[in-house]
């Protein structure tokens, strides 16, 4: 290896995994599983947000859907998200079909558990109903466990610590 | 013109749908390419086929915990999705043996994408949706009405791949790309149609999840996944995708996504704890999305590119040909009652038209007044003289649409003045019932009193230009009206002319007796018995046509001197050893028939010219018969030593001869009706009959022949004539 490598190495891993490795500490990695209802149509977009307690879109923890054509479909989400920019490619996956699941990763600062968070699960199929608060929960340890059963496209979601 | 009901819906259909056809077409040929260019990607694991769940399953577990669902596509990639155990997104093509990372998805091409929700949906949603099933139910109606036309083309469902006769660019390829195109076609409307439905919520009953009786779920006794009787049994290549148990509880299962239904599989046992097989409906959505994406097959794929680029093709020559068919519609100058000739048109699909169009036009030009309509409008015609009729034939010798109602208006309305007619026919020897309808109608106007032939039937056979100008030089030089060949058709090529000169003449014995001459070329000539010789006695447009018979290497004419004759005349005053310039047309309906079995050779008069040739030349010995007829004994000796020795030498086995004036005064047909069984017999067996000489000779014996086909072969002349065993040369 060659000793330019290696210094750019050492400044890459001192600009980038200091600050991660804190970061990390403080957060914890769930897997998600949502289950759809046989609901007939194409593929559901469905949005995860993490909730404050006066309402407000704190966060986006995940979205299932890749077209940021129909974004706008998902209309409570998406003018928050005008207002906020954030990057969500990282975090950003496949829409999910009737009858399907979908299992991703989200992560949580463990900070917001128990302390008046909400997750909110926000739905939209093209040329059907949208539903703002699909599934919608304390963000709780007790709830982090537990099966929560959906109100629109979604049947049920499972958490599960990674 | 009128035009059939399949041929209207047809179009009707086409000229409703063909801007979506295009869109979708268009599109769809890209989107074929979609598959073709996934499967490229080296993704497929080699051992794909033999591999089992048993094998695979524990293995990508083991490899990554954190799994939480693998994929087969169409292409055979296995893709698993989940999570890496330091909780990093998953997201690869993997080996199902050992997991190793094949490759990682691309985000789908966002061309394709695009190019797909515009084939969809037109990017207008549910409405485009609408529209493009709409067209795909378009689509279908046109391949069923685009099939029974080539059906009534083809003459028959038995006939649908026979060999099609080529007429123009646009309409053969037309259909011979229909037929090849069909299945294709219709599969991709088909399947278009049902996934419309499908979409729509039409068809399709909602997947059931699978019933699991949580109750029911043992934990004893456990087994190893490599264990699962189901994942022994089950092969990679079968399943659709696999979901991983979302955690180590009992409870979470592998639902195992066939392409027959769904198994959920107890994690911990490996019993089944739930078995839904999948609703028809199901099955055939996925049925067709193979079929319309060709996602499964690359060579299908290129199949649907194919036959999505024929459907652009058809909408442009579709186009091209109606477009063609509607320029043929014209519109008279002069009406119906006050014009003095009448051009009736029968035609399928318009190429005839533009034949009759130009001999209208030339006719107006030439200050005649001139009507053109279809024979379907035949009437009576006050002021006609002349009857022009230029017909097809369609199918199994029917008549074109726009003329079978002829036959029944031909015997309510008679005309009430003499008008001489002449019958054109059009159409290809590639048909077995060649140009049947046009002798139809030329036998059909013979029975009229009304109706005089003006010259012999003619018949073109695929727009021969050649043939086309024999009728216009015979017909100008009875009507007196200079007609031309098509010029906007084909051009006319420099008249190539023959300089032939004299090396004998026979002079008449009266002033309207027979006269032979005998020409000779320079240098070797394409020139056989029956073709006509073609001379200009006065150096100017008239032209006068006499029948050759071909001896030796010399071209021998029989002529009657007429008094005052412009071209008998003329030929009579030559002497050997003078030169003339002359034109060969070449007749070839009228050549020997080299393969038939058995010919019989009627003639009266100078008609002998071309049987003389014949004769001489039947050096293969085909069974002759000549039935010859003269005014005077005088006029048969003049052949008579000629004809013996060939007779001697078996080119030629009965002459039979007739005089008119002389002794028993008999005519050529009274000879014909003695020997009718024989005759018939000739016909029955594909004998050919060759008939020369005058026009009214021709008609009665015609007449004759008619009443021995139908009492004694069953069959009408006109079969005979379409076959091409009645041949006639008369003027």
């Amino acid at each position: 290896m060659s000793n330019l490598f290696k210094a750019a190495l050492l400044v890459f891993t001192l600009t980038f995994a200091v600050p991660s490795l804190s970061h990390a500490q403080s957060t914890a990695k769930y897997k998600c599983m949502v289950q759809m209802t046989n609901y007939m149509g194409e593929g559901a977009y469905v949005v995860i947000s993490l909730i404050d307690s006066k309402g407000a879109y704190e966060k986006t923890l995940y979205v299932m859907g890749p077209d940021k054509k129909w974004y706008s479909s998902l209309k409570e989400w998406n003018a928050s998200k005008a207002k906020k920019q954030a990057n969500i490619s990282a975090i950003t996956g496949a829409s999910v079909t009737g009858g399907d699941r979908s299992v991703n990763v989200i992560e949580i600062q463990n900070s917001k558990i128990n302390a008046g968070y909400k997750l909110r699960f926000e739905s939209a199929v093209e040329d059907k109903v949208y539903h703002v608060k699909d599934l919608e929960i304390p963000l709780t340890t007790a709830t982090l466990s537990a099966k929560s059963e959906g109100t629109g496209y979604i049947r049920y979601v499972r958490f599960s610590a990674n | 013109m009128t035009i059939s009901i399949w041929r209207y819906s047809h179009l009707a259909l086409a000229l409703s749908s063909f801007i979506l056809l295009i869109l979708a077409a268009v599109t769809g040929v890209i989107l074929a390419f979609q598959p073709v260019a996934e499967k490229m990607q080296p993704y497929q694991a080699e051992q794909f086929n033999s591999v089992t769940l048993a094998q695979s399953l524990p293995a990508l577990r083991k490899a990554y915990p954190g799994i939480s669902e693998i994929t087969i596509d169409a292409n055979h990639f296995v893709k698993a999705s989940g999570s890496y155990a330091n909780g990093k997104k998953l997201l690869a093509y993997v080996d199902p043996l050992t997991g190793r990372v094949l490759g990682i998805p691309d985000k789908k091409s966002d061309f394709f994408e695009w190019v797909t929700a515009f084939h969809r949906s037109l990017f207008l949603h549910g409405m485009g949706r609408f529209f493009v099933g709409l067209t795909a139910f378009l689509l279908l109606l046109i391949t069923v009405s685009g099939t029974i036309l080539i059906i009534q083309r083809q003459r028959g469902v038995k006939r649908f791949f026979t060999r099609i006769a080529k007429d123009n660019f646009a309409q053969y390829y037309h259909v011979v790309l229909g037929r090849l195109s069909l299945i294709p076609i219709i599969i991709i409307a088909l399947s278009g149609i049902y996934l419309s439905f499908a979409r729509f919520g039409l068809v399709s009953s909602p997947n059931k999840l699978p019933e699991i009786d949580f109750d029911a779920i043992r934990s004893e006794p456990k087994k190893k996944a490599e264990e699962f009787a189901i994942f022994k049994q089950t092969k990679l290549s079968d399943v659709e995708s696999v979901e991983f148990p979302f955690s180590e509880d009992v409870e979470d299962y592998y639902t195992l996504k066939l392409k027959t239904g769904e198994v959920a599989v107890n994690q911990i046992t490996g019993d089944i704890i739930s078995d839904v097989k999948y609703p028809t409906a199901v099955l055939i959505t996925n049925l067709s999305l193979d079929l319309h994406t060709g996602r499964a097959n690359s060579i299908w794929a290129i199949i649907l590119a194919l036959a999505s680029a024929n459907i652009l093709f058809f909408i442009y020559s579709g186009f091209a040909i109606t477009l063609k068919r509607r320029a043929n519609r014209t519109r008279n100058k002069y009406n119906v009652h006050e014009s003095k000739f009448i051009i009736l048109v029968g035609s399928e699909n318009g190429n005839t038209f533009s034949f009759a169009r130009s001999v209208h036009r030339q006719l107006i030009k030439a200050g005649e007044k001139s009507f053109l309509t279809e024979l379907n409008r035949y009437t009576v015609f006050s002021k006609a003289e002349y009857l022009l009729v230029f017909t097809a034939t369609y199918g199994l010798g029917d008549a074109p649409t726009n003329a079978a109602k002829f036959a029944n208006l031909l015997a309510k309305f008679p005309q009430q003045q003499s008008l001489k007619y002449s019958v054109l026919g059009f159409g290809s020897h590639a048909y077995p019932d060649f140009c049947k309808f046009a002798f139809e109608v030329s036998n059909l106007l013979s029975h009229q009193d009304w109706a005089v032939p003006l010259i012999d039937m003619h018949t073109v056979n695929d727009r021969s230009p050649a043939e086309f100008g024999l009728w216009t030089e015979a017909w100008s030089q009875q009507a007196g009206i200079s007609i031309e060949a098509l010029t906007e058709l084909h051009p006319v090529k420099a008249k190539n002319l023959e300089e032939l000169s004299v090396t004998a003449i026979a002079h008449a014995e009266h002033e309207s007796g027979l006269f032979t001459i005998s020409l000779k070329a320079k240098g070797n000539l394409r020139v056989a018995s029956g073709d006509l010789l073609v001379i200009y006695p006065e150096n100017d447009h008239r032209e006068r046509l006499y029948s050759i018979g071909v001896i030796g290497k010399e071209i021998r004419l029989s002529v009657r001197l007429h008094l005052g004759g412009l071209g008998s005349g003329f030929l009579n005053r030559l002497k050997p050893g003078d030169k003339i310039q002359a034109k060969i047309v070449s007749n070839t309906h009228f050549h020997f028939p080299e393969k038939a079995s058995e010919v019989v050779m009627i003639s009266n008069g100078t008609g002998i010219a071309p049987f003389l040739g014949m004769i001489s030349a039947n050096t293969g010995k085909i069974s002759c018969h000549l039935y010859c007829g003269f005014r005077d004994k005088v006029s048969f000796e003049r052949y008579q030593r000629f004809l013996d020795s060939n007779k001697a030498a078996g080119q030629v086995l009965s002459i039979n001869v007739a005089i008119s004036r002389e002794g028993q005064r008999e005519y050529v047909y009274n000879l014909i009706e003695k020997d009718a069984d024989r005759i018939a017999a000739i016909l029955g067996k594909g004998g050919v009959m060759m008939i020369c000489g005058s026009l009214s000779m021709q008609k009665d014996v015609m007449e004759l022949l008619e009443t021995i086909c139908q009492t004694r072969t069953n069959k009408s002349l006109s079969f005979y004539q379409s076959h091409d065993q009645i041949r006639t040369d008369c003027y």
